[in-house]
């Protein structure tokens, strides 16, 4: 009788495989019908085309009373200063949905209402609009190398934009230098000097870089180009340098004698 | 004599009774109906799955979003590579193509063609630049770029003792940002088996 019960306890305790006792979802000779999706997308599609119409009012609502300089902005897609928030809608044919807009006072600022969808104008990503009196004062985008801020008319030009874009490749450049990767840091100097070329001081890092990398033929070069574009005479005439730049002068004038002796 | 004539007629017999039962048998059946053989891989999977996909893509934000930053036009989307992580033999171009068909016909995603498909395209419309008439060639650098890319794969893992199977499949997609490789949006649809073989079939 013990042993019986010893083989029983055994049998219970056996590592045996667990059975299945789940119930069964899709039995087979069920059928499962493939769907046209139809039925899913029947709420978008309602709200796209909501959307779609809102859009087109708001583009037609700032056509008809904009100014000249803005009408012409939002057939090229671009918002421009001084734009009201249905123009800037226009300009970037988004949907008053695809923005927030906070007001406090005389200000208020236009946000993308979803971050992972942003409206864009020709000129690129838009990320924030600031209004001052109902038109734009500010408009901020994203670009390559960071957020490009235009805040005048002059600023939204290809040249200040080109402008902005090298002064943030300098940016680059230089935190380049700090963490000691010198090849980055030209290829940046060398893509900035290339968007704005009349910013001697670029011409001048990236001398000092190719001096130091022991490369004396580009670094002579580099220092004679920013000799000439420093526009020296002038600089006599109207006795305003500023004294980094006096160095900066006086350190390219030496390095040019030290590496014309060296090149020959 | 009569013995050997007995024995050549039953064995007549016996060979015909045989072949009698390998006889094919062929018959139309809906398909979409669940037809479960050998536990693999089969069509009631893929539409379940490509059911499943449909579903979670539509409902989803994503299309609604992108409408909104874009006088309300439905995004572009390009297929991208589905990979089958898996052992077994699964053809990820049933789903994948159930999928692509919802989007096309519910209006609110466009869809261009594959990469793998492109190249066929391009290749006819070069060849229209110097052999179709002026008015009737595709122009060329029209292409229509795509905003996502849905990828995604399948996984799956089997657990078997004795003559019994679990089979699991675990079916991946996502949708990227082209721009920004931000996931946008990502499906995904289970499926588990228990196979019981029985020692005995009727």
């Amino acid at each position: 009788m013990r042993s019986l019960g010893l083989v029983l306890l055994l049998a219970a305790c056996a590592p045996y495989p667990q059975r299945v006792r789940q119930p069964v979802v899709i039995p087979n000779n069920s059928t499962v019908e493939a769907t046209s999706g139809a039925d899913a997308a029947f709420s978008s599609q309602m709200e796209m085309q909501r959307l779609r119409a809102s859009a087109d009012s708001v583009f037609t609502l700032s056509v008809s009373n904009c100014a000249p300089a803005h009408c012409e902005a939002i057939a090229r897609g671009e918002v421009s200063i001084g734009m009201s928030p249905d123009q800037v809608m226009a300009s970037t044919r988004s949907a008053p949905q695809a923005w927030i807009i906070r007001r406090a006072g005389d200000f208020a600022t236009m946000v993308p209402a979803v971050p992972s969808t942003k409206p864009y104008d020709r000129m690129g990503e838009v990320r924030m609009i600031q209004m001052e009196r109902g038109g734009t004062s500010v408009i901020s985008r994203r670009g390559p190398q960071g957020i490009m801020v235009v805040s005048r008319p002059q600023d939204g030009t290809n040249q200040a934009l080109a402008r902005q874009q090298a002064e943030l490749l300098v940016r680059e450049g230089d935190d380049l230098v700090a963490a000691n990767d010198l090849a980055g840091a030209l290829n940046r100097y060398d893509r900035a000097s290339v968007l704005d070329p009349q910013q001697p001081e670029i011409e001048y890092k990236a001398a000092r870089l190719l001096d130091l990398q022991l490369r004396p033929q580009e670094a002579l070069m580099r220092y004679q180009r920013f000799l000439l574009s420093m526009d020296l005479e002038r600089i006599r005439a109207q006795g305003d340098a500023s004294a980094k730049m006096a160095e900066a002068i006086a350190l390219a004038q030496q390095r040019i004698v030290v590496l014309e002796k060296q090149v020959r | 004599m009569l013995g050997a004539r007995a024995t050549l007629a039953a064995l007549a017999v016996t060979i015909l009774a045989v072949s009698g039962c390998s006889i094919r048998r062929v018959e139309r059946i809906d398909p979409n109906s669940v037809t479960d053989l050998s536990g693999r891989w089969n069509d009631a999977d893929s539409r379940l799955v490509a059911n499943a996909l449909i579903a979670q893509s539509l409902e989803g934000r994503w299309a609604v979003d992108y409408a909104a930053a874009n006088a309300g036009k439905a995004p572009t989307i390009i297929v991208g590579e589905f990979r089958n992580r898996t052992m077994e033999h699964i053809p990820i171009g049933t789903f994948v193509r159930d999928l692509e068909r919802a989007y096309i016909t519910s209006g609110t995603v466009q869809v261009v063609a594959s990469r793998e498909e492109r190249g066929e395209i391009r290749d006819e419309r070069a060849d229209q630049q110097t052999n179709a008439s002026a008015e009737t060639r595709a122009r060329m650098a029209r292409e229509q770029g795509a905003r996502y890319m849905l990828q995604g794969d399948v996984q799956a893992i089997e657990d078997s003792e004795g003559r019994e199977r679990v089979m699991f499949y675990q079916i991946d997609a996502t949708l990227i940002d082209l721009e920004t490789n931000a996931k946008t949006w990502v499906g995904q649809h289970k499926i588990k088996k228990y196979i019981q073989r029985r020692r005995f079939t009727p």
